[in-house]
């Protein structure tokens, strides 16, 4: 074969790399936005190396902490996806050009692309949680380094060898690799279907936006996984409808398919857990959760901004006043700091924060120690409380207990609501007792319709009591939000064997 | 010619660093300059490193600070960084005297110059080395930490040892309760814990890796006395728990739920119990400077039910009181005398830990709490000193949070460990103890960048001064923590 021979094959036209490129950046900033967003927060990084030296230390830290650097632009899904999907797009352009394979090949060269973001998308939420997040994106951008490099080199030397310039033109051969890009939609799809609400949840979370994250969890409501029912039961607190729409999702956790720190499996209760204690008004246990977090993990803007939300909710200003000063260096976190500063040396300026307010009404009243209460800490505090400084800490209290099916307890703790009418909830929790203990009926004459209500449950549904784990599913539908459905069918796996739910072989006095 | 790029670099040096010049048209103003750390009115060694300050002015686009008759500009954020040359020999003319810091800040309507500040400067030198680990205060959970030394008169830190930096379920171990023989590196040891666990013993540049446990033996060695002479380390063994509180002002209880004091000798590899009690719990044992007494701190066990006790004693957290006892030795027998009440704690309500005895046997310094031992988590905790052959509890040294301390070899200066900066993370704090038994004010161990101390995310634990490195390498240190089996201690009945 001469040279004059060799003939470079068809590139793809632009329309079909304008397609791969618009692909592309609909899986990294739509699809994938919110879980990068939130792998933004669960990352830290500044140029100051004394201050990544728990990642620099570590064997390859330096590729971790390139990856980092790549995630900051994540603070903005939709340029950070645009910054990723450049990435990918590039590459796949420099490996066509490099590996110089024929047209009918040449959608080949999207596989690595591809395999990458398959790989992301199998982690899941493990891409972050109990694992170092920079590591796949600066394996990305080395990659993408050497391809780029060699593309600059290489490409000269095949152009001098070209002897005619084809037109481009499009073949159907190029649209190849269309099938496979379904690939990590459908991995996310089907091994971590919560991961897009989750992660959408967490981000309304940071927004604040209350209202979204319940009506996120609604519109998933019949997906069953511990992080959704956690953040929705945080976005409940603060709309207010606890106590009549908490049973509205179904709560029988599926996998998550989540590791821990060495591998082992992870029912996941540390992916929420700082969450649900600070929202729950728990802020020692928090902190406690916070700082394991930052042991674990290194710094991370997650635990660092809750870190700094509870010194100053629990006034340590000089604590609040490092942590801000740490999140200062972060160049996308001028608005929380700014916030959150003004509330320095200014307990009622806390006090007077929406959020904060609305927590700080459940806070304990009397101190006890941890070890006190069952795990996770926010359910098992919550559940055997006893002091109720608000109307908000007690509905928490009895809906946990509801949660816990803890029914002895549950109506223990209804005695000051005697002679009034329960909220909706509380309500059909006391009518599931009514035919065990009559006397309910006679405390609370405003239950008759609910207990009426509740016999027609009982009646229809006899046969399928007699097998509940088989019919609780098909059932959810029709009796979404109807506590004696969540009390006969709901949370039945609760009870099966679990994996543990955190790292406690090196925990020790220190 | 090849010499020719001198004067080019000399230009590039002196073109880059502008000197600072002192404001001759200024008014002045009352309040205090905003530095951080806080080195106004202490006290230094005349071998300190450089006193770096930060000055926190938010209205100055310039800053220039004076100590004595050195002139020192600082960068954008105002952040002074000193010559260690010119600091060293501004130290060495004014030993025995005091140097005045003033500083200026140019704001928008011109330089303002803030109240002066005064930095004694004492004659005597502090130990050049300062140990310490650095782990997050992270209750219970533990990741990358290590031991480490500071040189003090510069910014030279030393890993003595660091545990494995990435996870690793097969080799994720902690280290603790460094301590050296009387300020020698020679002798020293420290524990490793979890994975590759033992007691790592190095004696004379000879590592050993030994485990103290024995069916007579409560649990493993925890806090360690070297005898400043012998072979001989006195342990106490503690069964420790924590619990945290969910609203306390303290926000975390250590407790013993029981200990006792062990005695190991380093030359024949044997361990006996020196003190096994039931009744008592007895901890934090320190040898005196000559050898001839151990003290410790003991508390009486509150009286419980026998199948709930841990819970019982966690109960009683607050009402756990521990008193500084001392016992005299025969160096030559190596036999040990009766018990000698030397701080009655508990009978004011009171709880005293961490004895430590001063290089002329003069004074007994010790942490004075409300209750419990571990009061690195109390607020209530003050350092307090007083004179060994007195009674009572002494005086109370100064009035923010100190707790683990040591002195000096000299006795003139105390390093000790406080949450005071932060509440959260503890900073070493250097403090001059004058022949009168004064303390005087307290500060911060300096950096080369005052800023790090506030974003260094680890606290630093257990602070030993010592007067040289440690011999041994920090890599040679991993190769014995990692390939050596602990050899266990043999155990002797108790004399």
């Amino acid at each position: 074969m001469t040279l004059k021979n060799t003939r470079m094959p068809h590139s793809p036209a632009w329309g079909v790399r304008f397609l791969y490129f618009c692909l592309l950046w609909l899986w990294a900033s739509w699809w994938m936005g919110d879980s990068l967003r939130i792998c933004y927060e669960n990352s830290f990084f500044v140029a100051d190396a004394s201050q990544m030296r728990f990642l620099l230390q570590q064997s390859l830290g330096w590729i971790a902490a390139i990856g980092r650097a790549f995630i900051l632009p994540m603070r903005y899904p939709w340029l950070g996806g645009l910054i990723l999907t450049t990435v990918l797009f590039t590459a796949t352009m420099s490996i066509a050009r490099v590996s110089h394979l024929p047209l009918r090949w040449r959608w080949l060269a999207s596989l690595p692309a591809i395999a990458w973001m398959t790989w992301v998308a199998w982690l899941g939420l493990n891409l972050y949680y109990q694992s170092e997040p920079g590591t796949p994106f600066g394996w990305l951008v080395i990659a993408w380094g050497i391809v780029v490099i060699l593309d600059l080199l290489l490409t000269p030397i095949y152009k001098r060898k070209r002897v005619e310039n084809i037109p481009e033109k499009v073949d159907i051969r190029a649209f190849f690799f269309l099938p496979l890009f379904i690939i990590p939609f459908l991995t996310t799809h089907f091994r971590h279907p919560y991961q897009r609400p989750v992660t959408q949840m967490q981000v309304q979370l940071l927004n604040q936006d209350w209202e979204g994250m319940s009506q996120t969890a609604h519109d998933n409501a019949e997906l069953s996984y511990r992080p959704l029912a956690a953040y929705y039961a945080i976005a409940l607190v603060h709309t207010g409808h606890l106590t009549d729409q908490m049973f509205d999702i179904r709560l029988d956790y599926d996998t998550l398919y989540l590791k821990r720190y060495g591998g082992t499996p992870d029912i996941g209760t540390s992916y929420y857990n700082i969450d649900c204690n600070f929202h729950a008004g728990l802020f020692r246990p928090a902190t406690r959760r916070a700082m394991e977090h930052l042991t674990m993990q290194g710094p991370t803007l997650y635990s660092l901004k809750y870190l700094a939300k509870l010194a100053l909710a629990e006034s340590d200003w000089p604590l609040a006043s490092k942590y801000l000063h740490i999140l200062r260096q972060q160049p996308f976190e001028g608005e929380f700091v700014s916030r959150y500063s003004a509330m320095l040396n200014n307990a009622d300026a806390v006090r007077a924060d929406t959020e904060m307010a609305t927590v700080m009404r459940t806070i304990p009243t009397h101190d006890d120690f941890e070890s006190m209460y069952q795990e996770p800490i926010f359910l098992g505090f919550n559940a055997v409380r006893m002091e109720f400084p608000s109307a908000e800490a007690l509905m928490q209290c009895l809906m946990v207990n509801l949660y816990s099916k803890r029914m002895p307890d549950f109506l223990y703790r209804c005695q000051p609501l005697i002679g009034g009418t329960p909220p909706k909830t509380i309500a059909e929790g006391l009518v599931t007792q009514s035919i065990k203990n009559p006397s309910i009926l006679q405390a609370f004459p405003s239950l008759n319709m609910d207990a009426q209500t509740y016999r027609v449950f009982i009646s229809t549904l006899k046969n399928e009591l007699k097998d509940r784990q088989a019919h609780a599913r098909a059932l959810f539908k029709d009796w979404k939000g109807y506590y004696p459905y969540y009390y006969f069918f709901g949370n039945l796996r609760a009870t099966r064997p679990t994996p543990k739910e955190s790292p406690t072989d090196n925990g020790a006095v220190n | 010619m090849k010499h020719l790029y001198i004067p080019f670099i000399l230009l590039l040096i002196t073109g880059c660093t502008s000197s600072p010049t002192l404001p001759t048209d200024y008014s002045s103003v009352k309040q205090q300059a905003p530095i951080y750390p806080d080195y106004r009115d202490i006290t230094i060694p005349v071998n300190i490193a450089p006193l770096n300050v930060w000055v926190q002015d938010s209205l100055a686009d310039e800053v220039v600070v004076q100590i004595g008759d050195m002139t020192v500009g600082t960068d954008s954020d105002g952040k002074t960084d000193i010559d260690a040359e010119l600091w060293r020999s501004l130290l060495a003319k004014n030993a025995g005297g005091k140097l005045v810091m003033q500083v200026y800040a140019h704001r928008q309507q011109g330089w303002v110059r803030f109240s002066s500040d005064t930095i004694h400067v004492a004659s005597e030198p502090i130990d050049s080395f300062l140990s310490y680990r650095l782990i997050e205060p992270g209750y219970e959970l533990y990741r990358q930490l290590g031991l480490y030394q500071r040189d003090l008169t510069s910014f030279d830190e030393f890993a003595i040892y660091e545990n494995n930096r990435t996870y690793d379920d097969e080799h994720n171990h902690c280290v603790n309760c460094h301590n050296y023989q009387a300020y020698d590196t020679e002798r020293m040891l420290f524990h490793v814990r979890a994975m590759h666990g033992g007691t790592m013993l190095i004696d004379h540049g000879n590592v050993r890796k030994i485990a103290i446990r024995h069916d007579s033996i409560l649990a493993a060695g925890v806090y360690p006395s070297w005898h400043p002479t012998l072979p001989l380390v006195a342990f106490s063994t503690n069964k420790t728990g924590q619990a945290f509180h969910m609203l306390h002002p303290e926000k975390i209880e250590v407790i013993d739920e029981a200990s006792d004091l062990l005695i190991y000798d380093a030359e024949h590899n044997t361990v006996r119990n020196l003190l096994r009690t039931d009744s008592c719990m007895e901890t934090f044992p320190c040898w005196t400077p000559d050898g001839t007494r151990l003290y410790y701190c003991s508390a009486r066990v509150p009286e419980m039910s026998q199948d709930n006790s841990q819970h019982e004693l966690l109960m009683h957290y607050d009402s756990l009181f521990y008193n500084i006892y001392s016992m005299p030795f025969d160096p030559a027998t190596r036999t040990f005398g009766e018990p000698r009440l030397e701080v009655d704690a508990a009978s004011q309500g009171k709880s005293a830990s961490v004895p430590r005895i001063s290089p002329d046997g003069r004074w007994l310094l010790y942490t004075l709490g409300d209750y419990g031992q571990f009061h690195i988590w109390h607020k209530s905790a003050r350092l307090w000193a007083k004179e060994t052959d007195t009674e009572g509890l002494g005086q109370e040294l100064f009035s923010q949070h100190g707790s683990y301390h040591t002195w000096s070899s000299n006795g003139r200066w105390i390093v000790f460990s406080s949450r005071q900066d932060d509440g959260n993370f503890t900073r070493p704090y250097i403090c001059y103890f004058d022949n009168e038994g004064k303390a005087h004010r307290p500060f911060m161990l300096p950096q080369r960048d005052p800023e790090s101390n506030l974003f260094l995310l680890k606290s630093y634990n257990v602070p030993e001064l010592s007067k040289h490195r440690v011999p041994v390498s920090a890599e040679e240190l991993q190769q014995a923590v990692y390939n050596q089996q602990a050899i266990t201690a043999e155990y002797e009945s108790s004399r």
